[in-house]
């Protein structure tokens, strides 16, 4: 189960990063974080922002038009 | 809070090409930044992912540059503005690219190429892909080569030089971008052209381009000469003007030669390339001007905001063409060809051969990214 769970779908680009980085910013380390989003663009980005971040992506899966992300916090 | 000041890709294009130096800060992550950028001869260009300015981190923006103007980008126009906006109030003078990459991929820039009493020949470089169209303007009427996606381009340009498109072609089936062929054709009531060996096993609606040797542009003088060139694809066809101008589609670059790849058969076709390059237009004198429908690279638009080169120059500098021996050519060619392909290819054929159709957001979609249709010189 996510510790906390983003819903950034209908929102553009910058917005679901924004709100990721927000969330996951409130959470301790090893905790999990779900993003929603409906944005095609961020899908690069978020897996880009992930990498460099100490952050861990667990999960990446599409679902109807939906994409889900779970990020455990490093 | 103020509001970041926008600039359109219009506005971009003349800030670049008036002379002063440009900053462009993209914003998108590095892959698709690497992949496809804005480029200029005096073009400053930095990436710094827009996400990184979220860590209110100074080390981000230390670099930037307070001085001089930075125009930011990204992919729609989104994060360029939040970017934009955060660097403003830290006393950085930003504009945002209204639109993004998107609205660049969509910008194209006419350029009078040469004009006398007789006929008017005007190139229109996409500078986002590299894609180079022609208006062949004689007595108030004219043709177009290979129009791309954004037809209203051409109407606003037939408004402005005052002439009615009689013929559109295309000198081959594209595999980089969208044709806007058939729909210039449909919008003006002109005739579409295209090699029938291109849409074969189709249902579309053409003229076959090698049933017409020439084609009449105006009352008088101006013959467009069709000359089939194959080798990028089997019914290339390159158009010749009074043995002057050489439309020559995507077989001769100004620097390098048609990919002859794309189809599956690269050494069959590069076969055919060969004997195009030194068969078929050997005899075209050299001052002739090489007028191709791509450009790889932004060195090659000239002075005078040209991209072309006489066949002479060609003849001198590039490479491949030197090589004169069939076999090591096509075995060259073949061999050179890179493993990137234009993006979406296969799809992007299948609507220019009308076997698929797509909406307008997905055609635009579709298209965004480099051109990557040459074969460049091997070192």
């Amino acid at each position: 189960m996510a510790d906390i769970v983003v819903d950034a779908k209908g929102l553009a680009c910058p917005m679901p990063i924004v709100k990721a980085k927000k969330a996951i910013d409130s959470l301790e380390s090893g905790q999990i974080m779900e993003l929603h989003t409906t944005d095609k663009g961020s899908i690069n980005d978020f897996q880009a922002w992930v990498k460099q971040t100490n952050h861990e992506l667990i999960e990446a899966k599409e679902d109807n038009g939906v994409f889900k992300f779970i990020v455990k916090k490093g | 809070m103020e509001k970041v000041p926008l600039i359109t890709a219009e506005e971009l294009h003349r800030k670049m090409n008036s002379g002063e130096d440009v900053v462009i800060l993209d914003v998108r992550n590095e892959t698709d930044y690497n992949d496809w950028k804005i480029e200029g001869k005096k073009v400053r260009s930095v990436n710094i992912p827009y996400f990184n300015f979220l860590e209110e981190d100074e080390q981000v923006h230390a670099g930037l540059p307070k001085d001089t103007e930075m125009v930011v980008v990204c992919a729609k126009g989104g994060s360029s503005d939040f970017v934009a906006e955060m660097l403003m109030e830290k006393g950085y003078k930003t504009y945002s690219l209204e639109g993004g990459m998107l609205a660049w991929s969509q910008f194209y820039h006419p350029t009078i190429v040469y004009m006398d009493e007789k006929f008017k020949l005007i190139q229109i470089n996409r500078l986002s892909k590299g894609c180079l169209s022609y208006a062949v303007i004689s007595e108030g009427k004219g043709m177009i080569i290979d129009p791309n996606q954004k037809v209203d381009v051409y109407l606003e340009l037939a408004k402005q030089h005052r002439f009615k498109i009689e013929h559109v072609v295309d000198s081959h089936l594209h595999a980089d971008h969208i044709s806007g062929g058939r729909q210039l054709a449909e919008q003006t009531g002109a005739t579409y052209y295209i090699s029938s060996g291109e849409v074969k096993d189709t249902n579309l609606k053409f003229e076959p381009l090698d049933r017409h040797d020439r084609i009449r542009v105006g009352e008088i003088d101006v013959e467009v000469l069709a000359i089939p060139t194959p080798g990028h694809t089997p019914g290339s066809t390159s158009f010749l003007i009074n043995n002057r101008f050489l439309m020559s589609g995507d077989t001769i670059f100004v620097g390098g030669l048609g990919r002859p790849d794309l189809g599956g058969k690269a050494k069959e076709w590069a076969m055919d390339l060969y004997d195009t390059v030194f068969n078929k237009l050997s005899d075209l004198p050299d001052d002739c001007l090489v007028l191709p429908a791509h450009y790889a690279d932004i060195q090659e638009i000239n002075d005078n905001g040209i991209v072309g080169a006489t066949f002479g120059e060609i003849r001198e500098n590039n490479e491949i063409m030197q090589n004169a021996d069939q076999e090591a050519f096509t075995e060259q060619v073949a061999s050179a060809v890179s493993m990137e392909k234009p993006p979406n290819f296969e799809e992007i054929v299948a609507i220019n051969r009308g076997e698929l159709q797509v909406d307008a957001e997905k055609a635009v979609e579709l298209e965004i990214g480099p051109n990557r249709c040459a074969v460049h010189h091997q070192g």
